[in-house]
């Protein structure tokens, strides 16, 4: 029998990890201990060691984002068979509370799966692998070992398995065998903390204590608008929006104005010699900012690609890590609601970040008469360590000038 | 509070022993003049005179038959084995005698003896002067065991010790005597079957002995700065096990190491997670861990010796693997 390589957990908390590359080849000779394969997770990239000697004899995932206890690879001797995928029992942790209650609230049920699907990881030759604690746990809990995923040791079923598999419960409330199991009404409901909301959480906290100011302009879309709806024309399979716009004229400004392009350090103030625009996408997962690299150098209909692909991935839960590293100003726009400016919270260790409204029209003077203009607001949030007042204004007029004749970011 | 080293905490007890009491007396190879060839008892010649600090021949069958029948006279002896490898040489009359005479006159004989040893590697002593051979003397009814990891401990563990009617096997480790720690002023008897918890934690419980307490304070330091939360506890006392304050512990945790220097194989840590298995089993998350030093006898190379037995990084591998990672 060969033996498995399972996804192992990295730190508590570790639900998933993305497999960067296989740094050995199907039918490479692995001995215990050499590095196998380099994985991300949402603190490190790390090279994963064989845990047995032998030939890697499949590798049943090459690359992208695996559940913790997934088999991902065999290692067995030479000519040995590899079981088939379908029959090598799969731990899949199932989506972590906080995720599900965001995925609840837009689209209902999206996630719940029937609990007979969970596949028993822990089960071979129909016993379940399961430690005494997790057995009494689901025993006292009346939940059943074999409709929960193990990501123990060997895919065993720990307690955390069985504390993850109860707290699920609500979001299968449509199932009728599980009604009693929901969270009565009136009862607060606790939705623990996922790795990305505690991440989220810390890096706002430090973030708040940076020294900030904002500075807000409005600017007449009139001339973007007519430019985006004739790029959309032209090329209709990129579909340009005014993101990419924003983005490209932002990356201009920021070359224009190299001291907002900045980054506040102990001893210097880091000025960077590309613009990498990160766009703030409201992931399922929550709130991530895939970066757009060296953005004055790209096309709109590249920016356009590009950004497509990040949020695409940030959707799905795909993003790798370089993807949301290297970041030197920010883009959050919230122009698809009902909101006409917001101010928006650094994104450290950028010394700057812009919140866009969505673009209203408005009545403006133009030419000392009173028009109807579509005007979006920007509120730009700057770090007065790095930046002062006069150069950061200097800033938002190109921007706003740049918005209203995109001619001018040439 | 003072501090003592644990080789100062030892010879303390023993002096203040004998100032208190007239029936306290020590005996052992080369304890007078030379002072005990780990400097124990330097300086008691002078204090309390031959007569209650005898030198004896260099047969441990014979000193340790004399302690005993002393203790059966009504002294309290405290009986120094030089080596922990040479109670082999005493284990006839520690395992037969003082172990068994309570029992068989019923009740009517108590033998308030104390052999104190001391072992452990680390320093390159080589096969035969430095195991850890605390197994074979938890094994025999009737012996109580003491293995004290810190000058305190060692301190009032060792008074309770003296003062108990039966014979106690206390073994001290050869690394621990420099070693410095607070005291209370005056010796706080600590009962004999009453562990310590050093650190508490939330995550994995390490039991460890002698010198892997210190071993796994550092491991847990480390675990911690890695999201692991680690309590470490003593027993302190081999035997009689303080089961309540072990199990009560992995109770909390879910997961448990045990860790010593002797040999893991058939070890003390054995015993230990059989008591665990058994009063906790439905609390326990993830198999139980032992560290201890391989099944070979130890080298005298530095570096293979280094290699056979356990250090801090063996005791946080296993506080890594009970908690997945």
């Amino acid at each position: 029998m060969p033996t498995e390589v399972i996804l192992p957990r990295l730190g508590q908390g570790m639900e998933t990890g993305t497999i960067v590359r296989w740094l050995k080849a199907e039918g490479d000779a692995v001995a215990k201990g050499d590095p196998l394969f380099e994985l991300d997770t949402d603190k490190v990239t790390q090279e994963v060691e064989a845990e047995a000697s032998g030939i890697l004899l499949r590798i049943a995932i090459a690359e992208g984002e695996v559940p913790v206890g997934k088999t991902v690879a065999f290692i067995g001797s030479e000519g040995e068979d590899v079981p088939d995928l379908t029959d090598v029992p799969q731990a899949e942790p199932p989506n972590p509370p906080s995720n599900s209650l965001l995925q609840a609230e837009s689209e209902p049920h999206s996630e719940a799966e029937p609990v007979g699907e969970a596949a028993p990881s822990g089960a071979s030759n129909g016993r379940i692998k399961a430690s005494p604690l997790a057995r009494r746990l689901a025993r006292e809990r009346g939940i059943e070992l074999s409709a929960i995923a193990g990501t123990g040791p060997e895919g065993r079923v720990v307690a955390e398995d069985v504390e993850r598999a109860e707290t699920r419960v609500p979001e299968l409330a449509s199932n009728s065998l599980l009604l009693s199991r929901a969270v009565p009404p009136g009862e607060v409901e606790r939705v623990p903390l996922t790795n990305i909301r505690k991440t989220i959480a810390r890096r706002l906290t430090e973030a708040w204590q940076i020294p900030v100011f904002q500075l807000q302009a409005s600017a007449d879309m009139t001339h973007a608008n007519a430019l985006v709806a004739k790029l959309r024309e032209r090329d209709p399979d990129v579909r340009v929006t005014v993101t990419d716009l924003l983005t490209k004229v932002s990356a201009q400004a920021l070359m224009r104005h190299r001291e907002v392009n900045a980054e506040f350090t102990e001893d210097a103030i880091l000025l960077h010699p590309s613009a990498n625009v990160g766009i703030a996408v409201a992931a399922p997962q929550g709130l991530v900012v895939p970066v757009i690299r060296g953005a004055e150098r790209l096309s709109l209909t590249e920016i356009a690609a590009v950004r497509a692909d990040l949020v695409g991935r940030a959707r799905e839960n795909k993003l790798r890590a370089d993807d949301l590293e290297g970041g030197t100003f920010t883009i959050s726009n919230l122009g698809m609601y009902a909101v006409e400016s917001f101010t928006a919270v650094l994104n450290p260790p950028q010394a700057a970040i812009v919140a866009v409204g969505a673009t209203v029209d408005s009545v403006v003077p133009v030419a000392g008469e009173l028009a109807v203009r579509p005007m979006l607001t920007l509120t730009a949030t700057f770090d007065h360590r790095a930046v002062d007042g006069a150069p950061a204004a200097a800033f938002l007029q190109t921007l706003k000038e740049s918005l209203e004749d995109p001619g001018l970011a040439l | 509070m003072p501090e003592l080293t644990y080789r100062e905490a030892v010879r303390d007890t023993l002096v203040q022993a004998m100032r208190a009491d007239e029936d306290v007396f020590i005996m052992g190879e080369d304890i007078a003049e030379m002072g005990g060839s780990m400097g124990v008892t330097q300086g008691l010649l002078d204090e309390f005179g031959p007569e209650r600090v005898r030198n004896t021949p260099i047969s441990e069958m014979a000193l340790a038959g004399a302690a005993i029948g002393a203790a059966m006279q009504g002294m309290r002896p405290i009986a120094e084995i030089m080596y922990e490898d040479f109670m082999t040489l005493a284990a006839e009359q520690v395992v037969n005698q003082a172990a068994k005479h309570r029992y068989m006159s019923g009740g009517q004989i108590t033998v308030p003896v104390v052999f104190r040893t001391q072992g452990g590697a680390g320093w390159s002593p080589g096969a035969q002067h430095a195991q850890q051979l605390e197994a074979w003397f938890v094994h025999i009814p009737g012996l109580k065991v003491v293995f004290a990891s810190t000058p305190e401990d060692v301190r009032g563990l060792l008074w309770s010790a003296i003062y108990d009617d039966n014979p106690v096997v206390f073994f001290e480790h050869r690394t621990l005597y420099p070693i410095k720690g607070e005291v209370p002023a005056e010796i706080a008897p600590i009962p004999i079957g009453k562990a310590r918890v050093h650190r508490e934690g939330e995550d994995v419980t390490v039991i460890a002995t002698g010198r892997l307490v210190h071993e796994s304070l550092r491991a847990a330091e480390e675990a911690e700065s890695e999201g692991i939360s680690v309590e470490v506890v003593d027993p302190r006392t081999l035997q009689p096990l303080d089961e309540e304050t072990l199990v009560a512990s992995v109770k909390k945790t879910n997961r448990a190491v045990v860790a010593h220097e002797a040999v893991t194989r058939m070890g003390f840590g054995a015993e230990v997670a059989a008591v665990l298995q058994y009063q906790a089993f439905d609390w326990l998350d993830a198999p139980i861990e032992r560290v201890g030093a391989k099944f070979t006898p130890l080298p005298f190379a530095p570096v293979m010796e280094n290699f056979v037995i356990p250090h801090a990084a063996d005791v946080l591998a296993a506080i890594k693997r009970t908690v997945g990672k």
